[in-house]
């Protein structure tokens, strides 16, 4: 236990500093002058500029700029947007969350209906309600994203009329960004009317999280049937059989929970699928997410944004991961290596 | 000639052809094989096969509709785009650019991903370790951002995007790679190869590529969908492809700024995509039960 | 774990406390009617129209927080009273009087609390600001009025007086027929002196640009890059008090986008509907559009300091190369009017027989062998990100010249980068040649000419062809000496003749300007002179 958790913090650890090590790097690779590309503050004169050098350490060598450099990161300071001037860890902090929530959702409901209906065509395997199912997962699992964003404001925003389809709420509620999370700002804000906001904010919710739903349901159905059909075909589930115990008994007690271990190391991976799509479909909605405001920043070429941006996404990516790795890991300490398998 | 046999032959099919007649039982693993050999066809005879340049503007035929519509005309099967370009020609052409490049790039990230994976995984100890758990941690990294990244530093371009994807599909591979090479090295045929005096490349060559080129098969399917897409978002958003090239993410981004007039500009280069994208995953996944059922047998 | 469901009971019963009791709060229709929402095509690069030509940033605060010392009426055209009650103007046309009008509040806000009303004090401020580079505030935010460098105003006028507290006067230094059309556009806003010697003490100049204080019927809530734009109703507007409480610019750049969410709803209007959907937005029974012939023009602009551009033979072959018809046609949808010329037909000076090019290309082949520019020779052609009416898609416009130069043999790369960052790389002269466009704003022919082509303007950044001509800039300024039409129209036939011998620019097109709106709204309308105005505007279902 202590073994795994120090051998996690050190790949933790390691994976970070080489993520810093690459983002400190961009400074450089990226086209410009590397202060503005660590600032974003522009340089009026030659003596601003000289000031500015000193204070961010370009003129000491690479190692002296690269340990200021996670100075810098620590204590906050991540530099300012080279086009709008705000603090970019101010702008990170109100982008970052939104894509957190919509993943979020999406993730919630992909568990909720994959995984039963993942364990209902598992059991009935190759059945014709199992081929139906199969069918349907991988029809949806093939959708391009974006694709599937723009049929379903086709139909039920242009269409039908039924549910809005840009932003998170009606840009009339003004709901002050405490928590990054809509739904819990809506909540703490004073004064507006709650359940109206509510009801809006949940309907501009809507055709986001099943764009992204659908396709992360599609895996996750997949993902538990093979686990459930593996499990089935066991040895222990026919000497759990030859014992005489219900079908209702096996299924709770040997195959649930066997199968549903080896389906949180795939979830691993889908979390990269899930935020590449939720960072494709907030172009499309104009949702205010970390997604949005990355592809803003490259059409603005706004390089001290795409550093840091860089670093923040794949520093929550990799947590998630490694997070969910380690759970793993607690659970089920028979696997002792980091690993990963397919859909 | 039928030939009169007294002695009933044995007939052992080798394990490749065992994976093909499963493959084959399964319709629609048949079927996903056909639509994408269809496409593979049109990407290799895009030429022959495309009625006009995709490129060819005319402008006067613009907005075409479909042939199917009461206003199309059969001379565009697909109808034209706002340029008056024909759409069936550069759908052709961008089958070629969008499923190409993505099977080029799978092969570059598979050969490169192999090498690194042998390597590690015929080392030993900390070395090996620190690499792998590194890669693996990278590999969770979003195409997108790499892309992103990408752009920013060497601009924006189908090449360059195909380099991201490359960058991001290689992990797989090696992860892949690296944990086959580990198991294959504890068992007795590659240990009778090296008591036989084989050193580590002939035993890569002679011993452990034949066995795994079945994962890389399944693997490389499921690259290319991941590739197809990816190479089609990055289009789409910009990131990719650029105007005038056909490739499918970008023709429908093209598409996005008239789609009330010419909903089949946005309709039809999706529609390709995600029919691409499902042959290959058909293909995959009757692989992968085909491989699965010969295992158990 | 008792308390922590103790607390998940308390969350539950304060929610449902909210959802329920959140009826008795007023109708919903109510609230979605106290405010419109304008989806807008890009991001402002500040609050303040002096320092920046672009439609977006005018759009977003000229007729909205500020106010000017005249106007001009959006249907007649003519100059009109506005923060100065009358004026006068000398024999001479060198001095200028004007009375301004008492009892006219700036905006109160969380960041500012004026003590005084309107006076002399904020005119001359507003103007010295742009007019002198020794006054403290001339440098701050970049130190550049494009509008006022381009034209050359700032050197013109001698002195700005104070009269006394509610009378000012303006000396000029040559006569100017266009000095008060020049003071009615979107540029020439008056700021508030109290708030900027207020910032000038905190040190935080620059904030005055941000964070905007103006006479204007809206007064600036908040921003948030590349999403939106608050404004609140100002209550003490000295006009008729705005009907919207509230006024939300939705930042949208995909102009599909735009018009999806105004058919949805989201957005009550919407900025450059696209010319092809034009005719989706007229089937629709419950959008508006508004439509008027635009005083602008798009043009492609050749880099005139880059080899082989400054040659006039080269930029006469590429003219040559292109045929305008097709991108009238296919760009535009036919909803404008071919360009010979800088100026369009609603202008008095428009000269009907002007030279034209012809679509040439063996002609352009020709010329471009002559010249010594090789078969494959490379260029680049920049396309502007956003719609404008004068050009609603630069990028489809690129890829059908892509096309015809790819026939004389010359291969383009298309280029383009986000708004801001375009009009930046443009201002250093990146580009080989480019799509773009101007959007006049006042009915004077000067303000085509000069800003667009004059060796003034080359550093303010609104000629982008960088072409200076002693010639050129000779004749624009004869023409502005003379307050003769006829005079002054012959005048500007020389200047067409030059430009059609140096062609430093193709002038493609006059584009009609269009306004889409949901039926629901109600004092929508298009003025011809400038950017929209959002006062009248009021949402009724």
């Amino acid at each position: 236990m202590i073994n795994a958790l120090s051998r996690y913090t050190i790949l933790f650890t390691l994976t970070l500093l080489v993520l810093a090590l690459l983002s400190f790097s961009l400074i450089y690779m990226f086209p410009g002058d590397p202060l503005i590309n660590l600032t974003g503050l522009v340089p009026q004169n030659d003596i601003q500029r000289e000031a500015l050098i000193k204070q961010f350490k370009l003129d000491q060598p690479y190692p002296i700029q690269f340990y200021h450099y996670l100075q810098q990161l620590f204590s906050g300071n991540w530099g300012y947007s080279f086009i709008s001037g705000e603090s970019l860890r101010d702008e990170i902090g109100i982008a970052m969350p939104a894509t957190f929530e919509l993943s979020t959702y999406a993730m919630v409901i992909a568990v909720i209906i994959g995984v039963p209906v993942g364990c209902y065509a598992g059991l009935r395997s190759y059945t014709a309600s199992d081929y139906a199912i199969n069918t349907a997962s991988i029809f949806s699992y093939s959708f391009p994203v974006f694709w599937l964003a723009l049929i379903f404001i086709l139909f039920f925003s242009l269409d039908a009329g039924m549910v809005p389809l840009s932003g998170r709420i009606s840009l009339l509620f003004e709901v002050p960004n405490k928590t990054g999370f809509i739904l819990i700002d809506i909540l703490l804000a004073e004064d507006i009317n709650h359940s109206l906001a509510l009801k809006d904010a949940i309907k501009h919710l809507i055709l986001p999280t099943i764009t992204i739903g659908l396709i992360s349901t599609a895996a996750m159905i997949r993902i538990t049937r093979r686990s459930v059909i593996d499990v089935v075909n066991s040895p222990y589930i026919t000497a759990a059989r030859s014992r005489g115990l219900s079908k209702r008994q096996i299924f709770m007690r040997h195959i649930l929970r066997n199968a549903l271990l080896p389906i949180l190391p795939l979830m691993a991976i889908q979390v990269t699928t899930l935020i590449t799509n939720a960072m494709i479909v907030e172009t499309l909605f104009s949702w205010p997410g970390i997604g949005n405001w990355l592809i803003n920043a490259i059409n603005q070429r706004d390089y001290p944004a795409l550093r840091i941006g860089m670093l923040a996404v794949s520093t929550m990516v990799i947590t998630l991961t490694i997070l969910i790795d380690f759970f793993n890991r607690l659970i089920d300490p028979s696997r002792e290596k980091f690993e990963r398998g397919t859909i | 000639m039928a030939q009169f046999s007294l002695y009933q032959e044995e007939f052992h099919p080798s394990p490749w052809q065992k994976t093909w007649r499963e493959f084959r039982s399964s319709h629609i693993a048949s079927l996903g094989l056909m639509i994408l050999l269809f496409f593979l066809v049109f990407s290799l005879f895009a030429p022959i096969i495309a009625p006009y340049d995709p490129l060819q503007q005319n402008v006067n035929a613009l907005f075409i509709p479909p042939s199917w519509n009461v206003n199309g005309t059969i001379s565009h099967l697909f109808g034209t785009d706002a340029l008056g370009r024909d759409l069936f020609s550069r759908i052709v052409y961008g089958c070629r650019v969008t499923l190409g490049s993505s099977i080029l790039l799978v092969l570059v990230a598979m050969v490169v991903g192999v090498t690194i994976g042998t390597i590690a995984g015929m080392l030993e100890g900390v070395r090996s370790s620190v690499i792998n758990h590194l890669l693996d941690a990278l590999m969770a990294i979003p195409t997108l951002l790499i892309a992103i990244i990408i752009v920013a530093v060497l601009g924006t371009g189908l090449v360059n995007s195909m380099w991201a994807i490359t960058l991001a599909l290689t992990p797989q591979f090696v992860h892949h790679t690296r944990s086959f090479v580990r198991t294959e090295m504890k068992k007795e045929y590659v240990l009778a190869s090296k008591l036989d005096g084989a050193n580590h490349l002939q035993l890569f060559f002679y011993s452990i590529l034949p066995n795994m080129i079945e994962m890389l098969v399944v693997q490389g399917t499921i690259a290319l969908s991941i590739a197809v897409i990816d190479i089609s978002a990055l289009g789409f958003l910009n990131l990719g492809a650029r105007p005038p090239v056909p490739e499918l993410g970008a023709m429908l981004a093209d598409g996005m700024d008239v789609a009330y007039v010419a909903p089949w500009t946005v309709a039809l280069p999706g529609l390709t995509i995600f029919l691409i994208v499902l042959a290959i995953n058909v293909v995959g996944d009757g692989l992968r039960s085909a491989l699965r059922k010969r295992l158990t047998q | 774990m008792l308390r922590v469901s103790r607390l998940l009971t308390a969350i539950i019963a304060w929610t449902t406390a909210i959802v329920l009791g959140g009826c008795s709060q007023g109708k919903p229709e109510d609230f979605y009617r106290s405010g419109i929402i304008y989806c807008s095509e890009s991001n402002p690069i500040n609050f303040n129209p002096q320092l920046d030509t672009s439609g977006t940033t005018s759009d977003a605060s000229s007729h909205q927080i500020y106010g000017r010392l005249l106007d001009f009426n959006p249907d007649s055209g003519r100059i009109e009273a506005s923060l100065a009650n009358s004026w006068q103007v000398s024999e001479d046309g060198l001095t200028y009087e004007f009375q301004l009008r008492k009892g006219v509040t700036f905006h109160t806000t969380d960041y500012f609390t004026p003590t005084r009303t309107f006076n002399a004090d904020d005119v001359i401020f507003s103007i010295d600001r742009w007019r002198l580079p020794s006054h403290p505030y001339h440098n701050v935010s970049g130190g550049r009025y494009a509008y006022f460098e381009s034209l050359g105003i700032a050197d013109n006028i001698q002195e700005v007086a104070r009269l006394n507290s509610y009378r000012v006067r303006i000396k000029l230094i040559n006569r100017d027929s266009s000095f008060l059309a020049n003071l009615a556009t979107d540029f020439s806003v008056i700021l508030s002196e109290e708030y900027a010697k207020q910032l000038m003490q905190k040190g935080v100049p620059e904030r005055i640009d941000h964070y905007p204080v103006g006479t204007g019927p809206f007064k600036f809530q908040s921003y948030r890059k590349d999403h939106y734009i608050r404004f609140k109703r100002h209550e003490n507007y000295w006009r008729d008090t705005p009907r919207s409480e509230r006024l939300i610019y939705d930042i949208t750049p995909k102009s599909s986008l735009r018009l999806a969410k105004l058919i949805t709803g989201e957005c009550d209007a919407i900025a450059f509907p696209s010319q092809a959907e034009v005719e989706v937005i007229r089937q629709r029974d419950q959008l508006e559009l508004a439509e008027k012939p635009g005083l602008n023009i798009g043009f492609w602009a050749f880099n005139t300091q880059k080899s082989p551009f400054n040659n006039p033979d080269v930029r006469r072959a590429l003219a040559f190369a292109i045929d305008k018809n097709t991108l009238l046609e296919t760009v535009y949808f036919d909803s404008a009017v071919r360009a010979k010329t800088l100026l369009p037909p609603a202008s008095w000076a428009y000269q009907r027989d002007a030279d034209d090019t012809a679509y040439n290309p063996v002609l352009a082949r020709k010329l471009l062998n002559d010249a010594g520019v090789p078969e494959g020779f490379r260029m680049t052609i920049w396309a502007m990100p956003v719609e404008r009416a004068y050009n609603p898609n630069a990028a489809k416009m690129a890829e059908l010249m892509q096309r015809y130069l790819a026939e004389v043999g010359i291969k383009a790369d298309i280029i383009s980068y986000d708004w801001t960052t375009f009009r930046r790389h443009l201002r250093d002269g990146a580009h080989d040649s480019v799509l773009i466009g101007w959007s006049a704003d006042s009915g004077d022919p000067d303000n085509f000419y000069r800003p667009l082509l004059s060796c003034g303007a080359i550093p303010s950044g609104t000629n982008r062809a960088m072409w200076c001509n002693s010639n050129y800039d000779r004749l624009i300024n004869a023409a502005l000496k003379t307050e003769n039409i006829e005079q002054r129209k012959r005048i500007y036939q020389q200047v067409n003749r030059l430009l059609y011998e140096q062609l430093p620019l193709v002038p493609l097109a006059h584009a009609y300007r269009y306004q889409a709106y949901r039926s629901g709204l109600s004092g929508m309308s298009i003025n011809p002179y400038g950017g929209i105005n959002f006062a009248g505007v009021e949402k009724k279902l």
